[in-house]
């Protein structure tokens, strides 16, 4: 596009001519420049100038004879900066003044010069007069310049430079002067519109030319429909001369049309482009392209025709490119005809770039084909010196100069081809070229279009190997040859390696040459895709081919020197020393040249214990290769070693020298191609810890090593390329277990621990003591050097000895089991723990170290573990140690032991409260939620209650109670009187599993308030010692403290209490007296209803049902005569009585409700006292 | 004249490539077909700029060059058939016919027991059959 002359590439802009007043012409064409759309000015410094603009012959158009070409090549030109549409005569404003008759004058004679230019161009006079002053009154002098000028009133413009804004007149100059030059334009435009509607035009050329300038003109004022009509106007008549017209010579001949349609059609496809229209612009670029493909011309001067191509796509490629990134958003949409669809290729500027890569190299070769034929035609081409660009567009002649006079000679077609050829030595095509496909190749990379990337990479890294440009060839070579690779395009990857290979045979970097050679004999082909026309150095993809690609690097490698005498000259040398190892890991394109798949044959195995390993190798080479050692090498390196090849043993010893490793000897290392080697052999290792097998290195001829890294037989399914092809499938390892699950690592365990390991404790954990595991070692043929004992305290269930729910502020009770501490060993004082020993002891964890011990001695500590809830935990206690006391062997033996101990709770308190003996208040609160739940116990004011509190052995071990108390917080307001015996128990009372302890106290209240806080029973007690109670002294024996809060219970004054009283016992037959003493403690009457209900047992007398009434603060006493009819424990009659004020229905308990009757009189044996107070009771 | 036919694997692996030509330049043909699994991968991943053909395995001409054009054609199994002829007038529906043709033909091959999917074509029935395909090519219609 940069070829393209200026005027053709950019829009057309309006041409204006300023004359007089020259200081004014800066500022009024910068802003002439800016406006919208742009005006260029043509400033002449004075009216003498104007006789440029004089047409000096007559029209050549109207001329009879058919004109000698299409188009003149500076006719655009000459519209754009030589010609304008405008002249506009500046007068200053004083000049109009009719006071001096020589300004006057002077005025008058350029107008009638100008006048006199501007006909016989049809070019528009403006007059501008420059006001320098805003008082003078002008008004009639510019009306009468105005008559003299002959112009409309709109197109004289005052122009005042000194004004306050003097923008505005600017403004107002712009305005009229875009639209006299529109004007003008369009005058011109339909004048050569007219031309051709005539239809007597001579020549076809000519409507050619004329479509031209209309379009042109059109395009002056921005008309763009027009414009682009024109064009193509242009266009399909200038199609249709192709052939017809015998103007010129045949081959100059197209070589203009070619020209003429270029430029028309760069002139369509920008304008299509700007407005938008990239689908019909695409399309035209099509029909243009199918429209001239075919004429390709004589065979001579075939390369103009390429070159010609190679322009059209690169231009057009160029617009594409820009008016995409001006159109930003731009996203191809397909379309075109239903029987011609648009690809969406023809969007991307990288196809046409690539394409005019492809013409371009076309004409490189038919050009090389026309510079060796002009050079056997031996012709010595003096004449293309003097051919230069004729004045016709797309024409070229001969310069002969006479003299001064210079003169234009029509030139042969002979003589237009010698110059061409000598032209086109000029230019390096490769050059071109490349730099096309690097930005097809960048183009397609950045819209992610990697295959076409690839292939136009392909490409320009031939191109660039052709030109000898080795380092840019190979690193455009090393990118694409990674995607052939994965998708396994064979061919394609063959051929790219070839001149890789030839790139670095080159460059004489051997390593590479040899990875590449051996990647190439390895590849997949075993069939021929047929005979190549254009191959690379690779040669044809067969087996053959690989076959010797395998034998040339293998004679390189083994140092035979027959490389060098090889039709290539080669720099590729191996000096005696050197030594060229090729790595082979996972992702190495190598793989396929040789694969280490190693397994062994036990996944854990015992230190010094032997076990297999099974060493399989796999080459793709086409031939068999000769192994003269293979080196296995472990992250061990005490277990690396080294198979040798039988054949071949001897004289690599000597060589090697001093063998440090262990050497099998096999005997054969041939690797035939695409058969497993499979090698089997014992492995050992002290060491304890992970054996892996890292790397397989195998050593071929003198100079080349393979390392291969080891792989596991199951990662076998991730070989590339291979996995395609269509052959039987090996597995590494005949066993079918081993391929499966054989690993490349195994694993060596540690040595049996010989050091016994003890926990003694016995039966379950108590909650709340503190409880003794007692742990023991015993070394059984291990000293124990640095040895540590761990301990770990789990929660059976799992989740924790923690409970987050239990927000209680003791941070004891956050772990429900605590290890407390580790006491040592009996007798060992903890101070002779030394500082270095580490003593670390945590809510779940410990850790201790244990002193140094040799052979059968032994050590013992014990833990204290307390449990605060419940809960079986599971003790892990774990040993390591040292068998040995130097520091260099730090490994580690562990003894681990574990063992479940239960937590359980050893005593349930439970309590009760008691009413004194056949005496119920009635209370009023328990009355009302007498159905529902029993919330909270209700006590009667005043009176006297017993509180039982009963203490169970819940364990499987009997306890001895120290004491039980009831212990108040001290901070509690003290609300109530508890009385109850000694504290102390003096003998510690021994409790056997499931008995009952029980204590009673007696509780009273006196003080008025509704809630009653009794505080803690307070329980200490310890297990019981058995034998040992005896010999234990009270002060060594810790008791545990079980502290159970009682609940609050209610106190509440009952306003009635009844009470009854009948004899001890009674004697059948023999009437006794039944009281019932009801006592009103309100100070209120109390109605109350009473029923007595009949008993069989009894034959009673007095009311079943009455009311009565009670008065405040007294009793009433009920009183029945009862005869007992029945012997045993009877049922005394039940009473019932409602209070009619609360009306609160009352029963009194039934326990308390009975009473023994004898069948007769019985004698007591008691003491006389004793005796009579009971006839007296039984008197009465 | 079909001059190339090719079986593309879903991981855009050649399973099978033939070209049917005089001129003996079968690595660009295997340039241009491999260049052409650029278009199926556009073709398949922005399904709204071909609007019409969702759900069509025939994806139509894929891309223009010099004296070729290509047509493409997917699988459910996104197995890629691309076929590269020399004609310039071809009719839609005769490469239609021909893949449909070449879609049963492959599925007979590898409807074969002992082929492993995923793994080149090396049935020579297949290669027959294919080959029988290509020179029907354009009668049907032309006769």
């Amino acid at each position: 596009m940069e070829e393209y002359p200026e005027e053709l590439r950019t829009p057309p802009a309006t041409l204006v001519s300023l004359v007089g007043c020259p200081e004014l012409h800066a500022a009024i064409s910068s802003h002439l420049l800016t406006a919208q759309p742009p005006i260029s000015t043509l400033a002449l410094p004075d009216f003498s100038k104007i006789h440029l603009f004089i047409k000096n012959k007559t029209d050549p158009d109207s001329l009879a004879t058919p004109p000698s070409g299409i188009l003149k090549r500076d006719w655009l030109l000459k519209h754009r900066t030589k010609l304008p549409s405008l002249l506009a005569a500046l007068f200053p404003s004083h000049h109009l003044s009719s006071a001096d008759p020589a300004l006057s004058l002077q005025l008058s004679s350029h107008l009638d010069s100008i006048k006199s230019v501007i006909r016989g161009r049809n070019i528009k006079l403006a007059v501008v007069v420059v006001v320098q002053d805003d008082s003078d009154e002008i008004e009639d002098r510019i009306i009468a310049l105005r008559k003299r000028a002959e112009v409309d009133a709109k197109h004289v413009v005052v122009l005042n430079p000194k004004a306050s804004d003097p923008k505005q007149s600017l403004h107002r100059l712009a305005s009229t002067f875009s639209e006299l030059a529109g004007a003008y334009y369009r005058e011109e435009g339909r004048r050569i519109k007219q031309r051709i509607e005539k239809k007597n035009i001579s020549s076809v050329e000519l409507i050619v030319r004329y479509c031209f300038k209309v379009a042109v003109y059109a395009e002056f004022r921005s008309d763009w429909t027009e414009a682009l009509k024109f064009y193509e106007e242009a266009y399909h008549t200038l199609r249709e001369i192709v052939g017809v017209t015998t103007r010129l010579p045949a081959i100059q001949r197209l070589v203009e049309i070619k020209s003429i349609s270029e430029q028309l059609h760069f002139k369509i496809s920008t304008l299509l482009l700007h407005s938008g229209k990239v689908a019909e612009a695409v399309m035209w670029f099509r029909q243009h392209k199918n429209a001239y493909k075919r004429l390709v011309g004589a065979p001579e001067g075939i390369f103009l025709h390429w070159e010609w191509m190679s322009r059209q796509f690169l231009v057009f490629g160029e617009l594409l490119e820009t008016s995409s990134k001006m159109h930003l958003g731009f996203s191809p949409i397909i379309q075109g005809t239903s029987s011609k669809p648009l690809s969406e290729w023809e969007y991307y500027p990288a196809y046409y770039y690539q394409l005019a890569a492809q013409y371009l190299s076309d004409k490189r070769s038919a050009l090389e084909l026309a510079i060796s034929m002009s050079e056997t035609s031996n012709e010595i081409d003096v004449v293309a010196d003097s051919v230069v660009p004729s004045v016709y567009v797309g024409q070229f002649a001969r310069l002969l100069e006479q003299g001064d006079n210079v003169d234009m000679l029509p030139i042969t077609d002979e003589e237009y081809i010698r110059y061409a050829v000598s032209e086109g030595k000029r230019f390096r095509d490769s050059l071109e070229i490349i730099a096309l496909l690097k930005k097809a190749y960048e183009s397609y990379n950045s819209s992610k279009i990697q295959r076409m990337s690839s292939f136009c990479g392909f490409l320009m890294a031939r191109e660039y190997f052709s030109e000898g440009d080795i380092g840019n060839a190979k690193q455009v070579f090393d990118s694409i040859a990674s995607l052939y690779r994965k998708e396994g395009w064979v061919t394609l990857l063959w051929d790219v390696l070839g001149y890789l290979r030839e790139c670095t045979r080159k460059n004489g970097t051997v390593k590479d040459f040899v990875e590449y050679s051996l990647e190439m004999a390895a590849l997949p082909i075993s069939s021929d895709i047929g005979v190549q026309r254009d191959m690379g150095p690779a040669g044809p993809a067969n087996l053959l081919q690989r076959e010797i690609v395998h034998n040339e690097v293998f004679e390189l490698v083994s140092g035979a020197s027959g490389l060098a005498t090889n039709e290539h000259p080669s720099n590729l040398k191996i000096t005696r020393d050197e030594s060229l190892q090729v790595e082979v890991d996972l992702v190495s394109p190598l793989r396929f040249v040789m694969f280490a798949s190693v397994a062994f044959h036990e996944q854990t195995i015992k230190p010094g214990a032997s076990t297999l390993i099974t060493v399989s190798l796999i080459s793709h080479l086409p031939l068999a290769v000769e192994i003269d050692r293979l080196e296995i090498h472990f992250n061990q390196s005490k277990c690396n070693f080294f198979i040798a090849n039988a054949q071949k043993y001897q004289s690599i010893e000597g060589s090697s020298g001093i063998q440090q490793h262990r050497t099998e000897t096999a005997p054969s290392l041939s690797l035939e191609p695409n058969k497993w080697l499979r090698l089997s052999y014992d492995i050992q290792s002290d060491q304890s810890g992970k054996l892996e097998c890292q790397s397989v290195i195998a050593k071929i001829g003198s100079h080349l090593t393979i390392c291969c890294r080891a792989e596991s037989p199951a990662s076998l399914d991730t070989l590339p390329l291979w996995t395609l092809e269509n052959c039987v499938q090996t597995v590494p390892i005949k066993d079918p277990i081993l391929v499966l699950s054989g690993q490349k690592f195994t694993q060596v365990e540690e040595p049996d621990p010989q050091v016994e390991l003890h926990l003694g404790a016995s039966g379950p954990a108590l909650v709340g003591e503190i409880f003794l595991v007692p742990v023991t070692l015993v070394s059984k043929g291990h000293d124990v050097y640095s040895g540590e004992l761990k301990i770990n305290l789990v929660d059976v269930k799992g989740g924790g000895l923690f409970s987050p729910r239990d927000s209680e502020p003791y941070a004891v009770d956050s772990h429900h089991v605590q290890l407390l501490g580790i006491s040592g060993p009996e007798g060992e004082d903890d101070s002779q723990l030394d500082s270095d020993k580490i003593k670390k002891i945590q809510q779940s964890f410990g850790l201790i170290s244990v002193p140094i011990l040799k052979n059968g001695d032994s050590w013992s500590c014990k833990l204290e573990i307390k449990w605060f809830r419940p809960k079986p935990i599971m003790l892990y206690v774990s040993l390591g140690y040292t068998p040995y006391s130097n520091e260099l062997n730090t490994q580690m033996v562990h003894v681990h032991k574990h063992l479940q101990i239960e937590g359980q709770t050893a005593i349930v308190l439970n309590h009760h409260y008691l009413m004194p003996f056949r005496r119920d208040p009635l209370l009023l609160s328990k009355n009302k939620q007498a159905s529902g739940s029993d919330q909270s116990e209700s006590l009667p004011l005043n009176q006297k209650n017993m509180l039982i509190v009963s203490a169970k052995n819940c364990t499987e071990v009997p306890l001895r109670l120290n004491s039980m108390s009831i212990e108040v917080e001290d901070d509690a307001e003290r609300t109530c009187s508890i009385q109850h015996g000694t504290e102390e128990l003096s003998n510690p009372s021994l409790l056997v599993p499931g008995e009952e302890f029980k204590k009673v106290f007696s509780v009273s209240s006196d003080m008025n308030i509704s809630k009653l806080k009794l505080g803690s029973v307070c329980l200490r007690w310890r297990r019981d010692l058995g034998v040992e109670e005896q010999s234990a002294s009270a002060s060594t024996l810790s008791s545990v403290v079980t502290k159970q809060k009682l609940p609050d219970v209610n106190v509440e004054l009952p306003p009635l209490i009844v009470s009854f009283e009948c004899p001890p016992y009674a004697v059948v037959g023999d009437p006794f007296t039944y009281f019932i003493r009801i006592s009103n403690q309100t100070k209120l009457l109390q109605e109350i209803k009473y029923s007595l209900a009949d008993a069989q047992s009894f034959v009673l007398s007095g009311y079943h049902n009455d009311t009565i009434y009670v008065l405040p603060k007294s009793e009433y006493i009920l009183s029945y005569k009862l005869v007992p009819l029945v012997s045993g424990m009877q049922q005394l009659p039940k009473f019932s009585m409602t209070s009619v004020r609360y009306s609160a229905a009352y029963q009194p308990s039934n326990s308390s409700n009975t009473v023994f009757v004898f069948p007769s009189k019985p004698h007591f044996k008691a003491a006389v006292s004793t005796n009579s107070r009971v006839e007296s009771v039984a008197n009465e | 004249m079909i001059v190339c036919v090719a079986v593309v694997g879903h991981q855009n692996n050649p399973l099978y490539i033939q070209s049917f030509t005089e001129a003996d330049d079968a690595l660009k043909l295997h340039h241009i077909v491999h260049c052409s699994l650029d278009v199926v991968d556009e073709r398949v991943n922005n399904p709204k700029k071909s609007g019409p053909m969702l759900n069509e395995t025939f994806l139509g001409l894929l891309y223009p060059i010099e004296n070729y054009k290509v047509y493409g054609y997917l699988t459910n199994t996104k197995v890629k058939f691309i076929l590269v002829t020399t004609d310039l007038d071809v009719k839609d529906a005769d490469v239609r016919n021909f893949f449909r043709r070449f879609h049963a033909a492959y599925v007979d091959a590898v409807s074969n027991p002992f082929h492993v999917p995923g793994k080149k074509i090396t049935s020579r029935t297949f290669a027959e059959r294919v080959s029988t395909i290509v020179k029907s090519f354009g009668l049907s219609s032309a006769g």
